[in-house]
């Protein structure tokens, strides 16, 4: 009973984890309806920003946060402008083939200019742990989660009541309509693709604390924040801490009751079974 | 044609001309892929330093004489890009369009599994110091030559060392990854286990490359052993101790096949590495003479002063296996491969990484050495003689350190 306590504690914690790194593609992908493959190639990078932001200026790995944000959200601001503008009324198929493209170019930039070694973003309280009773909650993991929910919350809150966030629901709904209301789409554009990536650098600087980077975690960050954003849906930023939640809380309870060479092929199984009966999303609307 | 153009011909015809005429007559080339990028990039380039490193010392020392004929080492290398059908493509490539004389290895066991299939096919000999499963060396293949110890007894020493233990410990976790060297490793380790009258409270195989550990550790102290036995790769063993940390879990002793002996490791986890065993069929004493370098004390000073970081086991197999090639070479007295593989199977020598003499099937068999992070550096333990320094045992709890 202790056990499955635990377990259940450990997959909502994976859990938040996974919904911070699904948001920035979620949204993405729900208003410019670009896929992003280079989404974490983008996590990667935020977990070096943050991870220099440590070591060499000894900005705590939680206060940098916002600071990895905002020059992500700069650089994904130039690379929508700049890059992905070309193609955002081009057939899906080249979306997929530039930001794969662009993928592959930044995880060789981040051999190029970081190496292959493993870094990690280890300040004093990223072991410890509050013990609950027999169960322990690791404190870097609550503070990650507690920073996933307040983003997810948060970004809810700004997309329903700001004067951009409608603008961005506006322009993902019906974009004729949005430039009739004086909607400039290429701004609008820049703006979310840039909030999406300062989403998956934040995202990055959380996961360099509780586990480690290298140049090439992204693609597999990516194939799991495709299927969050698939399991949670695309139009509603809680639909995404769902997913997350769902997708953290399946991935351990397999492992302790499977086998943990199974946790991806329940997380895939949980994702084809929501693309049958839910197409739009556990908290989508059904069609 | 414009001037530009003409530039561009006269530049592109120097560099074929520079790059071809080195590699004529009187060079023996050694061919070989490796993983530069990719997952695997940060131990790939192990192989990629050490095999430039002990060419260029050889040359130094004026090359190999064969029969008598001085020949200067080349090495021709490729970026697998931790792929392994881009490997097997790379060295199919490497022997019939570069028609290098020999090959040297890539690292880790599945792609030696791979690309041995080619070796042997073309009838080149391949010596290569990257993968260690059994597997690689059961198939009765001749030109495969392998210098890492046997994955089946990479814990035999820690399980002998175990038994010496004050507490011994009685239970133990054994967690792997689903890949030839991991699989090879836990094979070999649960009989080992049982004759040491060790109950395996925990068996779990886990995916290559697996960021999240919390299940698997929760039922780790679920279960409350005493010992954790872990064969994986090093992005797997370091998400596994800080986890470990993050969920106060600490067994008496743990073991990891691989990370232990690598500067990167230590660095990356700093004081939490501590603690943590390995093994090493390898450290760099002055005990090891080299024909070359003198011994490996030596060969790891100037390697870690030529390329700033120290060489662990694999660096040392690499060069090893460099060398093995260069005295066979000059053993046989001709480049024809199949006299060469005749000679490695025979060979003989004392090197800065061991003696090197090839099993009927091809491997060699070293001693590991059970190795512990001691005050972040890393401590000789266990050897083959018993103890050589007091392992720090049982492990204190996270908090408590």
């Amino acid at each position: 009973m202790d056990l499955l306590a635990q377990i259940l504690i450990n997959g909502v914690l994976l859990g938040g984890l996974y919904a911070v790194m699904a948001l920035g593609l979620a949204l993405v992908w729900g208003v410019l309806n670009i896929v992003n493959l280079a989404h974490g190639a983008f996590i990667m990078l935020g977990g070096y920003l943050s991870w220099h932001l440590y070591t060499y200026l000894g900005i705590d790995p939680f206060l940098g946060l916002p600071i990895t944000a905002v020059v992500m959200f700069c650089l994904g601001y130039v690379l929508q402008r700049g890059v992905l503008n070309l193609i955002v009324r081009a057939p899906m198929f080249n979306t997929l083939l530039i930001t794969f493209g662009l993928e592959v170019v930044l995880t060789y930039l981040a051999q190029l200019a970081f190496s292959a070694d493993f870094r990690t973003i280890n300040p004093s309280y990223a072991g410890s742990s509050i013990a609950l009773g027999p169960v322990v909650v690791p404190v870097a993991r609550l503070m990650a989660f507690g920073v996933a929910v307040a983003l997810t919350v948060g970004m809810w809150l700004f997309l329903l009541h700001s004067r951009l966030g409608r603008a961005i629901r506006a322009t993902a709904q019906n974009l004729v309509a949005a430039r009739l209301y004086g909607v400039e789409p290429r701004h609008l554009y820049a703006m979310t693709f840039g909030i999406g990536i300062g989403l998956a650098g934040a995202a990055g600087g959380l996961y360099g604390t509780v586990s480690q980077i290298d140049p090439y975690i992204g693609a597999t960050l990516t194939a799991k924040s495709f299927a969050i954003a698939i399991i949670g849906g695309l139009d509603n930023p809680l639909g995404v801490l769902v997913g997350g939640l769902v997708l953290g809380i399946i991935e351990s309870l397999t492992v302790l009751y499977v086998g943990a060479t199974f946790g991806d092929v329940a997380s895939f199984g949980v994702l084809v079974l929501v693309l049958i009966f839910r197409p739009s999303g556990l908290l989508g609307k059904t069609a | 044609m414009s001037n530009m153009t003409m530039r561009l011909a006269g530049a592109l015809f120097g560099a074929v001309a520079l790059s071809s005429f080195p590699a004529m007559a009187e060079d023996l080339v050694l061919g070989a892929s490796v993983q530069l990028t990719g997952p695997v990039a940060n131990t790939g380039r192990y192989y990629k330093d050490a095999y430039q490193f002990t060419i260029d010392k050889i040359n130094e020392a004026g090359g190999v004489k064969v029969g008598d004929k001085q020949y200067k080492l080349a090495l021709k290398l490729y970026d697998n890009q931790s792929d392994v059908n881009l490997s097997v493509r790379q060295y199919t490539q490497l022997i019939s369009q570069d028609k290098v004389n020999l090959l040297l290895g890539p690292f880790a066991s599945n792609f030696a599994l791979a690309d041995s299939a080619v070796s042997e096919k073309y009838q080149v000999p391949m010596v290569q110091g990257g993968g260690a499963s059994d597997q690689i060396f059961s198939r009765k293949f001749k030109y495969i030559f392998g210098t890492l110890a046997p994955a089946s007894n990479y814990f035999g020493s820690t399980v002998k060392m175990m038994k010496e233990l004050d507490p011994a410990p009685k239970s133990v976790a054994l967690l792997y990854a689903d890949d030839a060297f991991d699989v090879s490793v836990a094979e070999g380790t649960r009989p080992l286990l049982k004759d040491a009258g060790i109950t395996v409270a925990l068996d779990e195989r886990y995916t290559s490359n697996a960021s999240d550990f919390n299940s698997l550790l929760s039922q780790i102290k679920s279960a409350n052993v005493d010992a954790v036995l872990v064969a994986g790769h090093e992005t797997e063993i370091l998400n596994f101790v800080r986890q470990a940390k993050s969920l106060a879990v600490a067994p008496k002793l743990y073991s990891f096949t691989v990370g232990v002996p690598s500067e990167d490791f230590r660095k990356a986890l700093g004081k939490d590495a501590d603690y943590a065993f390995g093994m090493s069929a390898w450290l760099p004493s002055a005990d090891l003479k080299d024909k070359y370098f003198g011994d490996a004390a030596a060969f790891a000073e100037a390697y870690k002063a030529k390329f700033g970081y120290e060489p662990d086991y694999h660096a040392a197999s690499g060069a090893a296996d460099v060398e093995a090639l260069a005295q066979a070479v000059e053993a046989a007295g001709t480049l024809d491969p199949k006299a060469v593989r005749d000679a490695i199977a025979k060979l003989s020598f004392d090197s800065l990484y061991g003696k090197i003499a090839f099993a009927e099937n091809g491997q060699i068999d070293l001693p590991q050495t059970v190795i512990q992070v001691q005050d972040g550096k890393v401590a000789a333990v266990y050897g083959a003689k018993g103890f050589i320094e007091k392992p720090k045992y049982p492990m204190p709890a996270w908090n408590a350190r």
